[in-house]
């Protein structure tokens, strides 16, 4: 059987000109560097190491340590696809945050464009509970710290906190019952969540395309095919992030602590994963007690309600959704940044 | 199509029929799935048995560890002999605290939290003292109990 034939053998059967038709219909602004399409990329990647890793990794709290040293150790390429893991996992974040504060300061959650912000967020918020969730499989001693206080902190939450927080706990402390617990999240709860919302967020601004955002070809109007225009400028870009991830996972694979230990003391000089590190200091300004009240509560309780406005800045944003020019919300958002910079830094120094 | 004496059309009834059926049907799902998802809370325990010949004659200035549950109970002999039981976790965000002999402290390393030795929060965010346990000694049982808890031994 030719090709010819194969081919209408199955166009007879499926209608691929229609999807053909589609695929060519479809067109996006074209940029220089796009950081939505390098973080949906480099998410790509993480399903595919993280894939392999599952093959060998075992979530139980007496194995799962030594089976990640196994990987490293004894596995062809294991170091390669662990190290891999940790660094796309690192880059695809710093794109994301880099991903939100574009999309902040040029306003483009406007124009009808408010569930993609909102997708947007939620996958954020999605990716570093990722984040938290494969830090703790590692089942170090840094992670069990860093997890407990992750943990902890929903505790403070009105109302639901304490439920929510024996959810993701498996219990009221952080044990191998949170081990499973989180492995589940990392591999089934989590990608499926991502993946759905991956679709909602790409294909949801159907009614006005986004002319905003930075590195935009000509007048920022340049509507593209996605194939293969799009495609083919969107491939130059992630042969860079491949290659840069590559070069990470070489050279600097991340170090792996030593096990988990219920009733050890917290190891010394403990910091959180970067992404952490602006909720780690701010916690550390408030004082234990404030007017009689709990420092720490209301310490999560501003964080919250922080993270809630940024949430709902669309809606709240009335005059940028006119049309209109909306200079308190660039302070606003300029603020929002310098305030996630300045502590990330002040907390990677100190 | 409507019945002249009928409320509502036969398609409304099959709809709201049908429609009760889903919702039943998906409020059960959700329900079990969540009751399910949801672990069954262990509990901190009341007291705890330890062999009191392991503890009693640790050096002044020292701590040993038992187990309270999931979290690290301390047996703290001060520098002047004086023995006291506490529970090892900071009460700021959970984490293990640990003895400093050198500066007679207890410290949080989480976020940089201090007790003095009678367990009392005096630098950090901690907002309470480290939770005090009391113990008693039985012949050779050394028996920490929560605070206020009246400890029943099973008749062996």
């Amino acid at each position: 059987m030719n090709f010819l034939r194969l081919k209408g053998w199955f166009s007879g059967r499926y209608d691929f000109r229609e999807l053909a038709r589609l695929a060519k219909e479809k067109t996006r602004t074209l940029r220089r560097f796009d950081f939505g399409a390098v973080t949906r990329f480099l998410i790509a990647l993480q399903f595919v190491t993280g894939m392999t890793l599952a093959f060998y990794y075992v979530p139980h709290p007496d194995f799962a340590h030594k089976s990640i040293i196994d990987i490293v150790t004894k596995l062809n390429m294991g170091w390669f696809f662990r190290s891999f893991h940790h660094w796309g996992a690192q880059l695809a974040l710093l794109f994301l945050f880099i991903h939100l504060f574009g999309t902040l300061l040029t306003k483009s959650y406007r124009n009808h464009r408010e569930f993609v912000w909102f997708t947007g967020f939620i996958l954020l918020g999605i990716s570093i509970f990722f984040g938290l969730s494969g830090y703790l499989l590692l089942w170090d001693d840094r992670a069990l710290a860093g997890v407990k206080v992750a943990t902890g902190g929903v505790k403070a939450l009105p109302v639901i906190g304490g439920f929510l927080m024996a959810f993701l706990r498996g219990g009221i402390d952080v044990t191998g019952e949170t081990l499973t617990r989180f492995y589940a999240f990392h591999v089934s709860l989590l990608p499926l969540a991502t993946l759905f919302l991956v679709s909602l967020h790409v294909n949801i601004r159907k009614k006005e395309k986004s002319r905003t955002g930075f590195f935009l070809f000509g007048q920022g109007n340049a509507h593209a095919p996605i194939l293969n225009q799009k495609l083919y400028h969107d491939l130059i870009v992630w042969l860079l992030v491949l290659g840069a991830v590559a070069t990470l996972a070489v050279f600097l694979p991340p170090e792996i602590g030593i096990k988990a230990d219920l009733l050890a003391p917290t190891p010394e000089n403990i910091k959180p994963e970067w992404y952490f590190l602006f909720v780690f200091q701010t916690l550390k300004l408030f004082p234990g007690q404030i007017f009689g009240l709990n420092g720490e509560v209301i310490a999560i309780l501003l964080i919250a309600t922080a993270m809630a406005i940024l949430f709902l800045l669309p809606l709240i944003d009335k005059k940028s959704s006119r049309g209109e020019p909306s200079p308190l919300f660039t302070w606003v958002g300029i603020a929002y940044i310098a305030y996630i910079m300045i502590m990330t830094i002040v907390g990677y120094l100190s | 199509m409507k019945i002249d004496y009928s409320l509502i059309t036969r398609r409304r009834f099959l709809n709201t029929l049908f429609g009760g059926w889903g919702a039943a049907f998906f409020a059960g799902i959700i329900y079990a799935v969540g009751k399910f998802a949801y672990p069954t809370l262990g509990k901190e325990p009341d007291f705890v048995v330890l062999k009191a010949a392991d503890y009693l004659d640790i050096p002044p200035n020292t701590t040993k560890l038992f187990a309270w549950g999931g979290n690290p109970g301390l047996f703290f002999k001060k520098a002047d002999g004086a023995v006291m039981t506490l529970k090892g976790v900071c009460t700021h965000m959970e984490c293990n605290v640990t003895y400093k002999p050198a500066e007679r402290k207890f410290f949080c390393a989480c976020h940089k939290g201090w007790f003095d030795e009678k367990g009392k929060n005096i630098a950090g965010p901690p907002p309470k003292p480290l939770e005090i346990l009391v113990y008693t000694i039985e012949g050779e049982k050394l028996i920490v109990a929560k605070k206020g808890v009246k400890v029943e031994l099973p008749k062996a």
